[in-house]
């Protein structure tokens, strides 16, 4: 089985991999140790000390905080039990008119307002843009997924959760 | 014995060769590693060895030959490094993101199979302008050469000012149909010339319709690009290749090898036609001998140190193909076919700890650092130290003792490496690496036979390349080949290949002629006179420049050529015109009627299709001029007792025992000599193996005939 050092899997996640490396590993057969390597290296980037139990998103993780599980950006600002919508506690900017739908297409074609909207969901403690949504207007917001840790860990990880 | 007349050389990814030939065709060869940073400095060394083989100085080697052929790496090393010029692109409003957008099967053009389904390892290579040096002008010639939207002169003269002022070093212009009519690209230069010198910069134009006026506008603006992009560094090395040599008392100018088979001087003005030109040598020299010695069914095989290459050549006829890919981009380029895999002496080998799994390369170990039993450094065993482990490459005898092979350092590494990781003893491993080397040639060589349609038992096999006889017997068992051909000269077949080219340039230009079957005498005229009004043009073309290369006129040969297909097919095949003008309504059916008959002879006689009319898609010239080649000279045959070669004995590893193998040398196997295995065949520059109960033959013209046993 191929076996990256955390150097490696650290440039692979900061984007930092020459393309030929990162096509070998995309082509190669997944490292059995892969997932505690990149939790790892995301743990090292952060700040916080709060244990990772899951990444779901470019800045966003599932960490464990007491007894209880939370969703937390990478800047620490917490969005609370990772079962509740994350988005539900994020800075909302919705784009539903063209003015604002220009900014994002300055030289093509514009959806029409009436029929979607763009939502975006930026983190309240570092402004970051963490989630992009296309919906037409009046939809709820959509929950992107709530992962099954306990499952996760057990039958893939094969370790207990933390 | 005479001096030689004319130096051959070929820089490979891992050696440089040299084939030194005088007038009556004798030759002698010689090697060093290839020296990517400055290619000068391995041609020399090259040189060296060469002249050393032949008894002379360096001196006295320039200054005596006539003609020096040199075919390196410079130019593609400077596309794979992405190292080139940097470039402006100017081209037809609306079609700017044509450079990012590529064509699909450049994402995933070298890929594995499995690779190429897996979507997500797609990539498209990095562009060679970027977006932002791409301009786009309002303009638009239709397919007919008609112009539907003139040229907007002031959206060119900003767009030159534009990249004027970002320090571009060339700018290319690929317009639309400008194949059809060029009008449109000749005006849009002016004006970038008339920017260009009001700015007093030193920018360089490229135009498509000059650099390749053929159909299909993605390969036609790679064309220019690499053009632009990688030639001129490539010239500078093929320039200081010149300079050393006329330091060394040459007195005339270097040449090199073009695509598709032919020579050129290296002040070639289309200079990326020279680009692939290292492996063609060895499909030109094959297709030279098997005409000398009366075999024109050849399958080429040519395993070096990273790839191994095969070529067929059915009935003296090589196969062109129109659009190769170079570094994944494809090109409209016409080039001799070759079909490659990557397997090679230089491959390094892998085992994976968990599942035991086997892995050849694709890496390569190259000339730096080389496998470990070169001591250079290496520390990853590869298939070349598997053949010094097993005792088929003798340690004292490697580029005829210049490079001592440690064979004690490539036993103990490999051992760790790859032996003890499978639980195997060291030998029976090292066998084993070699034998899935051998599988993998053995069965593209069957891929590319079958792919042909042709029996193999009607093709002989031509091996060559530093490594080739040294796995010819693993990969050509068992495929019930005719024969089996290696060569004294196998290391350097390639550069040999180079000196049995002539001088050459082609000229084509797309058409859309569409002739129907119901075409009466008065029609079919008319149509025979566009024709020739190309052919006389092209024709006028190729005699000039090859005249500015210094030839006479007298000594130049045109041949006209069409690519033909029934209308409404997707696929040209190329046809050789039998008549060198096409005046007379006769003489256009004569032309239709070759077509037929190579239509036939590729495909099947009840596949011709008349009926649904004729159309030329592209008209051609290629002039050619003749230059001094080697030739294989017939001896008498001798005894068959090979013993006047014989120079010992040593303990090889063959077919998993070890074996006491008689050694000879090859350069003194005489004709008639028969060597029966186990036996090693020893070359300063290569080493045949002779399995057990094989057998080997030298022939009248010192060829060397295995022969499998059983």
């Amino acid at each position: 089985m191929t076996n990256y050092s955390q150097d490696v899997i650290r440039d692979l996640i900061a984007g930092e991999l020459p393309w030929h490396q990162t096509k070998r590993i995309m082509s190669a057969y997944k490292d059995d140790d892969r997932f505690f390597k990149v939790v790892a290296v995301l743990q090292d980037r952060v700040t916080w000390t709060e244990q990772i139990l899951l990444p779901i998103g470019e800045h966003l993780f599932i960490v464990q905080k007491g007894k209880t599980r939370i969703t937390k950006c990478d800047c620490g600002h917490e969005f609370g039990d990772y079962k509740k919508n994350w988005k539900l506690a994020a800075n909302i900017y919705v784009r539903k008119d063209k003015r604002s739908l220009r900014e994002i297409y300055p030289n093509s074609d514009l959806c029409h307002p009436d029929w979607m909207e763009l939502r975006e969901f930026i983190c309240p403690g570092c402004a970051t843009l963490l989630e992009v949504e296309a919906c037409p207007p009046g939809y709820p917001i959509v929950h992107d997924f709530q992962p099954d840790l306990e499952g996760f860990y057990r039958d893939w990880l094969k370790t207990p959760l933390p | 014995m005479q001096n030689p007349i004319v130096i051959g050389i070929d820089a490979g990814g891992t050696m440089t060769d040299t084939i030194l030939v005088d007038k009556d065709g004798r030759f002698k060869i010689g090697k060093a590693a290839t020296t990517p940073r400055d290619e000068a400095e391995g041609f020399l060394q090259s040189a060296e060895d060469a002249a050393e083989a032949w008894g002379i100085s360096l001196d006295t080697l320039f200054s005596g030959v006539n003609v020096v052929l040199y075919s390196g790496t410079g130019m593609l090393n400077t596309l794979l490094s992405r190292t080139g010029r940097r470039l402006g692109l100017i081209t037809t409003k609306g079609t700017e993101d044509m450079i990012l957008m590529g064509r699909g099967l450049q994402a995933w053009s070298d890929y594995s199979y499995a690779d190429r389904l897996h979507a997500v390892t797609h990539q498209h290579p990095a562009p060679l302008v970027p977006r932002r040096r791409t301009h786009g002008v309002t303009e638009r010639v239709d397919q007919f050469g008609d112009v539907v939207i003139p040229v907007y002169e002031h959206e060119a003269r900003t767009a030159a000012k534009a990249l004027i002022k970002d320090k571009v070093e060339g700018i290319c212009i690929c317009l639309l149909f400008s194949h059809v009519n060029p009008s449109h690209e000749k005006r849009i230069a002016e004006i970038v010339a008339e920017e260009v010198k009001k700015a007093n910069a030193d920018i360089r134009v490229y135009t498509s319709h000059e650099i390749r006026p053929v159909i299909r506008e993605q390969s036609r603006l790679n064309s220019v690009l690499i053009e632009a992009y990688a030639t001129s560094r490539g010239r500078a090395q093929l320039e200081g290749i010149e300079a050393i040599s006329k330091s060394h008392g040459f007195k005339y100018g270097v040449q090199t090898l073009l695509s598709f088979g032919g020579l050129t001087s290296i002040k070639h003005p289309r200079l990326h036609e020279t680009m692939i030109s290292g492996p063609i040598g060895g499909i030109l020299g094959a297709a030279y001998v098997g005409k000398m010695i009366g075999n024109d069914n050849l399958v080429c095989s040519d395993m070096g140190g990273t790839s191994f290459d095969m070529g067929v050549i059915t009935r003296g006829q090589t196969r062109l193909e129109n659009e190769p890919i170079m570094d994944r981009f494809k090109l409209n380029l016409p080039t001799l076919h070759l079909d490659t895999i990557g397997a090679g002496a230089g491959m390094i080998l892998k085992v994976d700890p968990l599942t035991k799994k086997i892995s050849l390369g694709p890496e390569s170990a190259g000339s730096d650092p080389g496998p470990i039993c070169f001591g250079r450094g290496g520390t990853e065993p590869t298939i070349a130290d598997c053949d010094a482990i097993l005792g088929r490459l003798n340690p004292d005898y490697f580029l005829g003792g210049k490079v001592k092979l440690d064979v004690a350092k490539a036993e103990r590494i490999f051992k760790q490496k790859c032996a003890d990781v499978l639980g195997v003893p060291v030998h029976e491993a090292a066998e084993g690496m070699i034998h899935m080397l051998e599988t993998d040639a053995n069965n593209a060589l069957r891929r590319v036979i079958s792919g042909q349609g042709i029996h193999p038992s009607e093709f002989s096999l031509f091996s060559y390349g530093g490594s080739g006889p040294l796995h010819l017997a693993g990969y050509s068992r068992g495929i019930g080949l005719k024969d089996i051909i290696t060569f004294k000269f196998a290391a350097a077949f390639s550069a040999f290949g180079c000196t049995t080219a002539d001088y050459m340039r082609r000229h084509a230009v797309s058409v859309q002629i569409d002739i129907p079957p119901t075409a009466d005498d008065k029609a079919l005229s008319v149509f025979g006179a566009k024709v020739n009004d190309i052919w006389v043009d092209l024709t006028a073309r190729a005699i000039t420049e090859m005249e500015e290369d210094g030839h006479k006129k007298s000594k130049i040969r045109t041949e006209p050529f069409l690519m033909m297909r029934y209308t409404g097919q997707l696929e040209d095949v190329e046809v050789i015109a039998p008549l060198r003008a096409v005046k007379t309504p006769n003489d256009l059916k004569t032309v239709i009627a070759a077509f037929e008959d190579v239509y036939e002879k590729i495909n099947h006689r009840v596949s011709r299709y008349g009926q649904a009319g004729f159309s030329i898609a592209e008209l051609g010239v290629v002039a050619t001029a003749d230059k001094v080649k080697p030739v294989l000279i017939k001896h008498d045959l001798g005894a068959a007792d090979p013993k006047a070669a014989h120079k010992g004995k040593r303990r090889v590893y063959l077919s998993g025992a070890w074996h006491v193998a008689e050694i000879y040398e090859m350069d003194d196997l005489q004709p008639g000599n028969e060597v029966v295995g186990p036996a090693i065949i020893e070359h300063p520059a290569t080493t045949l193996v002779v399995h057990p109960k094989d057998r080997v033959r030298i022939d009248e013209w010192e060829l060397l005939h295995y022969k499998h046993a059983g």
